[in-house]
Parts: structure tokens; C-alpha cells; sequence
């Protein structure tokens, strides 16, 4: 029997396009002093692999190459709403970054305590008290 | 011009897209503790796109196997997240894997 490397090839892309979504786009996010630096490049690299997708014959690079592009165009998106998360206290904000201590200054619910650091309770809880209380919990 | 790669990129960023709302659905009705079984299915899927011989379909099941790897480490704090009211807690008793207290022992993996 010939086995079909083409899913595992897909597989691979879409893993990798949707870790550097979450782990990339926040750790870029976190430390770019601006939004629309790190959104160009995110734009132009996104067209760049789709434009390579569509030059390549080979089916395997033709389809990495489409995936991987593609999560980086959502990406370029992502930066800004990651922005929103964290005036919105949903993410973590680096001090160091003038940006979020900006959004630090102007945005009571901004923290810089990352609220989903912990185990599940099995119960509602505030945030303020949920990190202690998993803690208690272990 | 070959088409594949663009194509394939739109149908698998619909696919992580689904991924968003079955996780939160997920958590809401089964809750985090059945991530070892949804990795498990991801990878049994990524494994059977081997013997399929279309390329679509191929290239596709291993897509939303890799979509439900990714999924099955944001169970947790999908979790959390209902917890602290960012998402609609869902108070009802939530059926237990197989294995539920060997499973609580486990660190639940994310991203």
C-alpha cells in the first residue's frame, strides 16, 4: 500500500500555523512598541506565501505553503485584537513595552497577571481571588 | 498557477475557525477533562490521512486532526475562562471521561 504523506504535511502546517498564532502573535504583540509594525509584516509575509503556494508545483509545498500563509494573514488581525485583550485585562501586559504601560494607565481592568495561569476550580470565581484558591487547591 | 495551496488555506482557516466554537462548546457540555480523548482522536485522524488517496481528502483529515489536537490544549483554559466569567458557566454536572481522577493528575497541556 503507498501511504498519502499529504495529511501529515497539512497536519504539520496547520499545527505550526496555529501555535505561531497564539505563541507568536502574543510574545510579537508584547514586546512591538507599535501594532502596525508587526501587521505589515504579518500582510506581506501572509501575500508573500500565498504567492508562493500559487508558483509551486509541487502539490506538498503548494498546500504547507497555503495553509501556513493564510493563518499569517489572520495573524496580521490577531495583533490588534490582542491589543483589545489586553486593555481589556483577557491577556497579560508587559510594563516595558510604553504601549502597555499606556494601556497600564488608561485601562483599570489592564493587568499584568495573567488570570488563566492556573488549574480549573469547578466553580464561578472572581478573578481577583482565582489564583490563590487553584493554589489552595493543589 | 496551481490553485491547491490557496484553496487549502481557506478551507483549513475555516476549520481552525470551527475549532474556536467546538472548544467553547466543548468545555461548556463535556468540560476539560476529556482532552486526552479529543488529542487522541486528533492524532488517530492525522494517522488515517495516510490511507486516504485523494489528496483532498487526505490533506483535509489531517487538517482537522491537527485542529483537534490544538483544540484538546485549550480545553483547560477555555475552563478557566468560563470560571472567571469571561464565558457562560455552565453549572450542570458534567459527564466524567474514562480515567477522570488519573486524568486530574495529569498536567492538561496548552499552548
Amino acid at each position: 500500500m503507498i501511504l498519502n504523506w499529504m495529511g501529515l504535511a497539512a497536519a504539520a502546517a496547520t499545527f505550526f500555523g496555529i501555535w505561531f498564532g497564539h505563541v507568536g502573535v502574543r510574545k510579537i504583540e508584547a514586546a512591538s512598541p507599535t501594532i502596525w509594525a508587526p501587521t505589515v509584516i504579518a500582510l506581506t509575509l501572509g501575500l508573500a506565501l500565498e504567492a508562493g503556494a500559487l508558483l509551486a508545483n509541487n502539490l506538498y509545498l503548494s498546500g504547507a505553503l497555503g495553509i501556513v500563509g493564510m493563518t499569517v494573514l489572520w495573524d496580521a488581525l490577531e495583533f490588534s485584537r490582542q491589543h483589545k485583550r489586553i486593555a481589556h485585562g483577557h491577556a497579560p501586559a508587559n510594563p516595558n513595552n510604553p504601549r502597555h504601560a499606556r494601556l497600564l494607565s488608561e485601562y483599570k481592568s489592564a493587568t499584568t497577571t495573567n488570570w488563566l495561569d492556573r488549574d480549573p476550580v469547578g466553580h464561578p470565581v472572581k478573578p481577583e481571588t482565582s489564583l490563590l484558591e487553584a493554589e489552595g487547591t493543589k | 498557477m496551481n490553485l491547491f495551496g490557496l484553496g487549502l488555506g481557506l478551507v483549513t482557516l475555516f476549520i481552525i475557525g470551527l475549532g474556536f466554537v467546538w472548544v467553547i462548546r466543548g468545555e461548556y457540555y463535556l468540560g476539560y477533562l476529556w482532552w486526552p480523548y479529543i488529542m487522541g482522536l486528533g492524532f488517530l485522524l492525522i494517522a488515517a490521512s495516510l490511507f486516504i488517496p485523494s489528496v483532498w481528502g487526505s490533506a483535509l483529515l489531517g487538517a482537522v486532526g491537527a485542529s483537534l489536537v490544538w483544540g484538546s490544549t485549550e480545553l483547560k483554559e477555555q475552563a478557566v475562562r468560563a470560571e472567571i466569567g469571561w464565558y457562560p458557566f455552565n453549572p450542570n454536572p458534567k459527564p466524567q471521561p474514562p480515567f477522570a481522577e488519573q486524568i486530574k493528575k495529569w498536567p492538561a497541556p496548552h499552548l
